[in-house]
């Protein structure tokens, strides 16, 4: 008999502590959410400290960015890449000027004199790993990881995520669209190089 | 309600004529109509307030949006009838082994069994649709119609799993019937009525100067009566202490297994309309209905509706607090709950309320 109202007891008393803990996690319920609502709020990017400056190195090899206006067209990081994520075709232009209706400019942030107009610069992400040889071989420092040497010319985008797949084709040239065809050359003179296709 | 729209009727020129069997079905049909709405329109919004409150009783978000269009709308208030729009558009299938014509009959028969519950509830003092001299029986002897549903559908489904959920709900639907019905008793012992105006009539003004003459604070016994008989209640429709019928985690969904878009969702909807019913029935009883807390003070019929709808509500909310708090019972657990603690507990109350009523009143 005690030990039939010790339950009953027992359990009322149990059942209100649980109860009480929902209410006050209810109660409470604009300051303890843990959710995160991804595409609009993101975690804050974690300090890092790797025992030197990060200037001189890849903290984060987040994603490739080119600077397009620094770029000489020399295939050099073309060549570099192993698994051939890097299509670029150039045209053969007036040495050192710039040329407006296709956002070329002709001279270098190091004051190199461009020959090359580039029409296409495209980065498949999707097939990049990530191994930044890319980055060494480049005469002008104009290819980068974002997040390493340069990372304060491009805001670090660490997640780098799509919602298409090809969206992760990045297309850096910077030749609108309906210039293209005006600086294609004819097939025979095709561009030496050009592996793209 | 009925007579009146008929007598409306008699009085308009061109439905005089009619026969008087389609004027009859005329008015029960614009009666039926909004209550219907009401039911449907419950569904919403408990399903989004139960899915805002597990979630923050959780210390998640729930249903979240940038605005119309974007995901669920702003706070996701779009999330049900997107749900709704979804059960509406899918597809219905009914298993090539099941017994089609049961199949096809299990859900109307629950939902009509919750919905003709509406009839004898009173919205506030004037909104009721057939105040019957037996209401209370009433309301109790049809709320027991939806366990043929549920049977129906466990058994032609031609599934284990729902035929476990189906015979799991019939005992647990008898087992509580019995202390629900004792714990009525005593309030009905006490106003010496069925009929659901004069329970709540019968709770007007105060008691100790204080608190209001509600059922649950008039003595000892219909205080314990009050908690015996929401907890059968919730244990009644099958809510998630008490929810064997559907255990997820045992018998994939129970009943419902086989079911699959608006078949499913009118099982839904009874659901949430029974929800409806045990809170009106509770507050009704026990908890003054439209009656206000302060005699007096606030209590016409708008405010009638204020006040019974606002303590139908908590209700509701109680009963999802404890389905977000509780694990789910053993079924052995809850026969020896209903068996061993409530029904001794419901017939010393009987019993109680009876020399409480004999001797001090």
């Amino acid at each position: 008999m005690i030990r039939y109202f010790s339950n009953i007891w027992q359990s009322i008393t149990t059942l209100l502590i649980g109860m009480r803990i929902t209410l006050v996690h209810l109660a409470k319920a604009r300051k303890g959410i843990v959710t995160l609502q991804y595409p609009e709020e993101r975690w804050p990017r974690p300090e890092r400290n790797i025992g030197f400056s990060h200037d001189s190195y890849n903290v984060i090899r987040s994603r490739l960015h080119v600077d397009m206006d620094d770029c000489i067209g020399c295939l050099k990081c073309e060549r570099a890449c192993p698994v051939d994520c890097i299509h670029i075709t150039t045209v053969k232009v007036e040495k050192g000027t710039d040329i407006p209706e296709a956002n070329h400019v002709g001279i270098t942030s190091y004051g190199t004199q461009k020959r090359l107009l580039v029409t296409r610069f495209d980065i498949d992400m999707s097939e990049c790993c990530y191994c930044n040889l890319c980055v060494y071989p480049c005469p002008e420092d104009c290819i980068f990881m974002t997040g390493g040497p340069n990372s304060s010319k491009q805001e670090i985008d660490y997640e780098f995520s799509e919602f298409n797949r090809s969206d992760m084709i990045f297309r850096f040239a910077k030749v609108p669209k309906d210039q293209v065809e005006k600086y294609t050359p004819p097939p025979k003179e095709k561009v030496k190089g050009d592996v793209a296709g | 309600m009925v007579d009146l729209l008929l007598q409306k009727f008699s009085e308009v020129s061109f439905l005089s004529g009619m026969p008087s069997a389609l004027l009859f079905v005329l008015a029960a049909t614009l009666i039926a109509l909004p209550l219907f709405m009401f039911v449907a329109v419950n569904a919403l919004v408990a399903v989004y307030a139960e899915r805002k409150i597990s979630a923050f009783m959780q210390d998640r978000l729930g249903p979240m949006g940038q605005g119309v269009g974007l995901h669920a709308g702003k706070w996701g208030l779009l999330q049900t009838v997107a749900d709704a729009i979804k059960l509406l558009i899918k597809e219905d299938i009914i298993p090539a082994l099941a017994d089609r014509k049961l199949f096809i009959l299990a859900p109307f028969i629950l939902f009509v069994g919750a919905f003709i519950v509406f009839v004898g509830i009173p919205f506030n003092q004037h909104i009721l649709v057939a105040d019957f001299n037996i209401g209370v029986f009433y309301i109790i002897a049809m709320s027991s119609i939806g366990v043929i549903g549920i049977i129906m559908a466990g058994y032609s489904s031609n599934n284990k799993w729902s035929l476990y959920g189906a015979m799991r709900s019939a005992a647990q639907i008898i087992s509580y019937e019995i202390p629900l019905a004792l714990s009525l008793i005593t309030v009905i012992m006490l106003v010496g009525s069925l009929k659901m105006q004069d329970i709540i009539i019968a709770q007007h003004g105060l008691i100790w100067g204080i608190l209001p003459n509600w059922f649950i604070f008039n003595n000892p016994f219909t205080f314990i009566a009050f908690f015996i008989f929401f907890i059968s209640g919730v244990a009644e429709v099958n809510r998630t202490p008490f929810d064997l019928p559907e255990a997820e985690s045992e018998l994939v969904a129970g009943f419902h297994t086989e079911y699959s878009g608006m078949r499913w969702a009118f099982f839904f909807l009874a659901e949430y309309a029974n929800m409806f019913i045990v809170a009106a029935m509770t507050s009704i009883i026990f908890l003054g209905g439209w009656q206000s807390p302060i005699p007096g003070f606030l209590n016409g019929p708008g405010w009638g509706l204020f006040w019974f709808f606002s303590k139908a509500g908590f209700l509701i909310f109680v009963m999802m607090w404890f389905r977000w708090t509780f694990p789910r019972l053993r079924t052995d657990q809850l026969m020896q709950m209903c068996w061993k603690y409530f029904l001794p507990f419901s017939l010393i109350n009987l019993l109680g309320v009876g020399l409480w009523d004999l001797w001090l009143n």
